[in-house]
C-alpha cells in the first residue's frame, strides 16, 4: 500500500488518484460494483459510500475530502428527474454547482469535484464515467488545495482547457464534469 | 459552430418554414371556410414548435 | 414471486428510460413527467369542456340537435369538440401510464401512499366521467350505454334498485335524465380537484406541467387528430328501439363492450377486486428500509440549538415532512439567536432520506444513525487506506 496521506507529490501513483464518491442507494445498485471494503471492484483507487440519497450529501463533506487527501470527490444520484425522493439529484446538482465555483475561487481545480447521475441497472456505464473522472484527476498536478503560499508553477493549474482525458460528450446523462449542457 | 449544431440548426429552419406554411394555409381555411383543415394546420405548428424547442436543446442553443 | 416481478418491471421501466435518453434529453424524458401530462390533459378537458357547455342542452329533444349544431355550424366548433374527445382519450392513457410508472418504480412506498391511494380515486373518477361523457351526445351508443349501466346497476344485490335510483333517476328514460348526467360528467370533474388536492398534500414542488417540449407536442397531436379524424355522433338515439350496435372507445367503454361476454355482475365485481387491489398495493410491501437491505439510518432530527429558522430544509424536504413552527426561545449557536421560527420534523411523515441534512447549512440537522461524525471517519478512512 503506498502511503498516500499527506503526500507532497502529484499523485499519480500507481494506483491512481484518490477518489471519493458518495453512492445514493437507489442508484447505481453495488452489488458487482463495489467490493467489502467499500472501494470499486475495477477502480481500487475509488471509494465509495453509500447514502440514503444523492441530496443528503452536505457539500462541506466533499471539501473535506478534499482537504483531507482525496483528489476527486463525486455523488451519483440516480438520473436527473428520476429521484427516487423527487429533486434530490436535482438539489445536489446544483449544490455541486455551487461548491465548483467556490473552490475556484480558491485555485481549486473544479474538475475535482463531479456529479453523475446513473440508474439502478446502468452499472457499466458508472463504471466508465468514473474512470473516465478518475483518468482527468490523473491528469491534474499537485493534491487538490494548493500549498499555502501559492508557487508561481501551481497558477497554472487554472485552466481546464489543458485538462486531458476524454472530453465529455454533450447531451449525454450524467457526464463526469457535473450537469452536461445546463 | 460545431457540425453537430449546424445540422440542428438546418432542421430548426426546415421545421420554422413549415409552420410558415402552416400559417399561411390557416389563413386560407379561415377565410374559405375551411375550418377543419385550420384546424389540422394548428397542430402541425404546435408539433413542429415541439421538435423546434428539441433541436434548439440538443444543438446546445438552451439550457435546462 | 411478486417482488421478483417487480424488479423485473423496474429493469424493463428503466431500459425504456435509456432508450428515451438517445433522443431527449434527460429532463425532457415524458416518462418522468406523467403527472404533469395528465394535469395538463385535464386542464385542457376543463377548457375546452366549458366551451361545449355553453352550447350544450340537456334536453330529450335537443341534446342531439345542440351538438350537431356545435359540430357543423359553430366556427371550430368541430375542433374544439374533438380535442375535448381527444384529450379525454389522452388523459386516460398518460394517467395508465403515470399510474404504471409509480408503480414499477415502487413509488408507493413509505409516505407515498396517500398520493396512491387519492390517485387510485382520480383513476376510478376518471373512468366514470368518461362514461358520463359519452351518454350526453345522446346519440345511439349514449343510449345503449345508459341501458346497460341501469340494467347493470339493478342487478347489484341489495342496492341494486337504489343505485339505479341515484345514477338516473328512477327506471326508465324520466326527462330529468339528461339534466341529470350532465351532473355526473360535471360534478366528478369538479371532485377530481379535490382529490387532487389531497394528491399534492404530501408531494413538495410537484410537477404539474411537462416541459414545453411536451406540452406543445401533446397539443398539437390532439389539435392534428381532430382535423385528421372528425370526431363525430351516431345516429340520434330512438328510445323506443334498443340500438345493436356500439362503437367502442377502448379506454373508457371496454367493459361494456365486456359485457357481451360475460354477465354485468361478473364485471362489477371484477371492478370492485382491481379497485381494491389498487388501493392494496402500497400495503402489499410493508418492507422496513432494513428489509430492504438499504441502512435504517433513523428519522432526521432537529438540533435545536443550532436551528436559525432559516426554512431551507422546509422547502427541501420533497414529502413535506417539515413544518416551521413559532420560536418561543433564541437557539444556542450565534446565528440561532434571532431565530422566530424553528424547524420540527412529522416523524411520521419522514422517511430517512437525509436531503433536509443536505439542505442545512448550520448543521442543525442529522440522521441519528448517519451522523455527520459517521461521514467524517468514513472519508477519512478513505483517504487514509
Ligand atoms: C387525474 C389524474 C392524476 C393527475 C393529474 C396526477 C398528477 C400528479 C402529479 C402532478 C404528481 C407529481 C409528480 C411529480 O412531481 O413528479 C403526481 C404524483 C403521484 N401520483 Fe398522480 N396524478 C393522477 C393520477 C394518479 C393515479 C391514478 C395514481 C396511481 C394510482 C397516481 C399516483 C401518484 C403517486 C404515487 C405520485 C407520487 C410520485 C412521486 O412522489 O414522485 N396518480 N401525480
Ligand atoms: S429525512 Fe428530512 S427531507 Fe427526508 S423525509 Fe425526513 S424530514 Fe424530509
Ligand atoms: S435548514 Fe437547518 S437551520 Fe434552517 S430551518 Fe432547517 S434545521 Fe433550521
Amino acid at each position: 500500500m503506498p502511503e498516500l496521506a499527506d503526500r507532497p507529490q502529484p499523485a499519480t501513483g500507481r494506483r491512481g488518484p484518490k477518489i471519493v464518491g458518495f453512492l445514493c442507494d437507489w442508484a447505481v445498485a453495488s452489488e458487482g460494483v463495489v467490493r467489502d471494503d467499500g472501494t470499486m471492484r475495477d477502480l481500487p483507487n475509488v471509494t465509495l459510500i453509500k447514502i440514503p440519497c444523492s441530496g443528503f450529501t452536505r457539500p462541506a463533506w466533499l471539501e473535506f475530502a478534499l482537504r483531507n487527501g482525496a483528489d476527486g470527490v463525486f455523488v451519483c444520484g440516480c438520473p436527473l428527474g428520476d429521484c427516487f425522493n423527487r429533486y434530490g439529484n436535482n438539489l445536489i446538482g446544483d449544490r455541486v454547482e455551487q461548491l465548483r465555483r467556490r473552490l475556484e475561487r480558491q485555485k481549486v481545480n473544479p474538475e475535482r469535484i463531479g456529479a453523475l447521475f446513473y440508474g439502478k441497472h446502468a452499472g457499466a456505464a458508472f463504471v466508465d464515467a468514473v474512470r473516465a473522472f478518475s483518468e482527468r484527476v490523473a491528469g491534474m498536478p499537485g493534491p487538490a488545495f494548493p500549498a499555502r503560499k501559492p508557487a508561481p508553477a501551481t497558477t497554472g493549474q487554472g485552466p481546464a482547457a489543458s485538462t486531458p482525458g476524454p472530453a465529455p460528450q454533450g447531451g449525454q446523462s450524467g457526464a463526469p464534469a457535473g450537469r452536461e449542457g445546463t | 459552430m460545431t457540425d453537430r449544431a449546424s445540422t440542428y440548426v438546418l432542421w430548426i429552419v426546415v421545421l420554422a418554414a413549415v409552420g410558415l406554411v402552416c400559417t399561411v394555409g390557416i389563413v386560407w381555411g379561415e377565410l374559405t371556410g375551411h375550418h377543419r383543415l385550420g384546424g389540422a394546420l394548428i397542430g402541425v405548428i404546435l408539433l413542429a414548435y415541439s421538435f423546434i424547442l428539441l433541436c434548439l436543446r440538443k444543438g446546445g442553443f438552451t439550457s435546462v | 414471486m411478486y417482488k421478483r416481478l417487480l424488479a423485473g418491471l423496474l429493469a424493463v421501466t428503466l431500459r425504456l428510460d435509456t432508450l428515451i435518453a438517445r433522443v431527449y434529453p434527460d429532463d425532457f424524458n415524458p416518462l418522468y413527467y406523467t403527472g404533469g401530462l395528465s394535469n395538463l390533459f385535464l386542464t385542457v378537458l376543463v377548457l375546452s369542456g366549458i366551451f361545449l357547455f355553453l352550447y350544450y342542452t340537456p334536453s330529450f329533444d335537443q341534446a342531439y340537435t345542440s351538438v350537431q349544431f356545435l359540430t357543423a355550424d359553430v366556427p371550430y366548433g368541430q375542433i374544439i369538440r374533438g380535442i375535448h374527445r381527444y384529450s379525454a382519450d389522452g388523459f386516460m392513457i398518460v394517467i395508465l401510464l403515470h399510474l404504471f410508472r409509480n408503480w414499477f418504480t415502487e413509488r408507493f412506498r413509505f409516505s407515498r401512499d396517500e398520493p396512491w391511494i387519492s390517485g387510485m380515486m382520480l383513476l376510478t373518477l376518471t373512468g366514470f366521467i368518461g362514461v358520463t361523457g359519452y351518454m350526453l351526445v345522446w346519440d345511439q351508443r349514449s343510449e345503449a350505454l345508459v341501458a346497460m349501466t341501469a340494467n347493470a346497476a339493478a342487478q347489484v344485490p341489495l342496492v341494486g334498485g337504489w343505485l339505479r335510483h341515484a345514477l338516473f333517476g328512477g327506471a326508465g328514460l324520466t326527462d330529468l335524465l339528461l339534466p341529470r348526467l350532465l351532473f355526473l360528467h360535471i360534478g366528478p370533474a369538479v371532485g377530481l380537484y379535490v382529490f387532487l388536492l389531497w394528491h399534492y398534500t404530501r408531494i413538495r414542488h410537484p410537477k404539474v406541467w411537462p416541459p414545453a417540449v411536451w406540452t406543445l407536442f401533446a397539443l398539437g397531436f390532439v389539435v392534428l387528430l381532430t382535423g385528421l379524424v372528425p370526431v363525430t355522433s351516431q345516429a340520434p338515439a330512438v328510445v323506443a328501439q334498443r340500438p345493436q350496435t356500439l362503437a367502442v372507445d377502448w379506454l373508457f367503454l371496454t367493459p361494456y363492450w365486456a359485457m357481451r361476454f360475460l354477465p354485468p355482475l361478473v364485471l362489477i365485481a371484477l371492478a370492485v377486486v382491481l379497485i381494491g387491489y389498487g388501493l392494496y398495493i402500497p400495503y402489499q410491501l410493508p418492507e422496513t428500509r432494513s428489509e430492504l437491505g438499504l441502512k435504517d439510518s433513523g428519522v432526521a432530527q432537529v438540533i435545536d440549538a443550532n436551528c436559525t429558522g432559516c426554512e431551507l430544509c422546509y422547502y427541501d424536504c420533497p414529502y413535506n415532512a417539515i413544518v416551521m413552527v413559532p420560536s418561543p426561545s433564541p437557539g444556542v449557536t450565534k446565528a440561532a439567536q434571532a431565530r422566530k421560527l424553528r424547524a420540527v420534523i412529522l416523524e411520521s411523515r419522514c422517511v430517512e432520506c437525509g436531503i433536509c441534512v443536505g439542505a442545512c447549512p448550520f448543521e442543525a440537522l442529522e440522521l441519528p444513525r448517519l451522523l455527520q461524525k459517521d461521514i467524517h471517519e468514513r472519508v477519512l478512512t478513505a483517504c487514509q487506506s
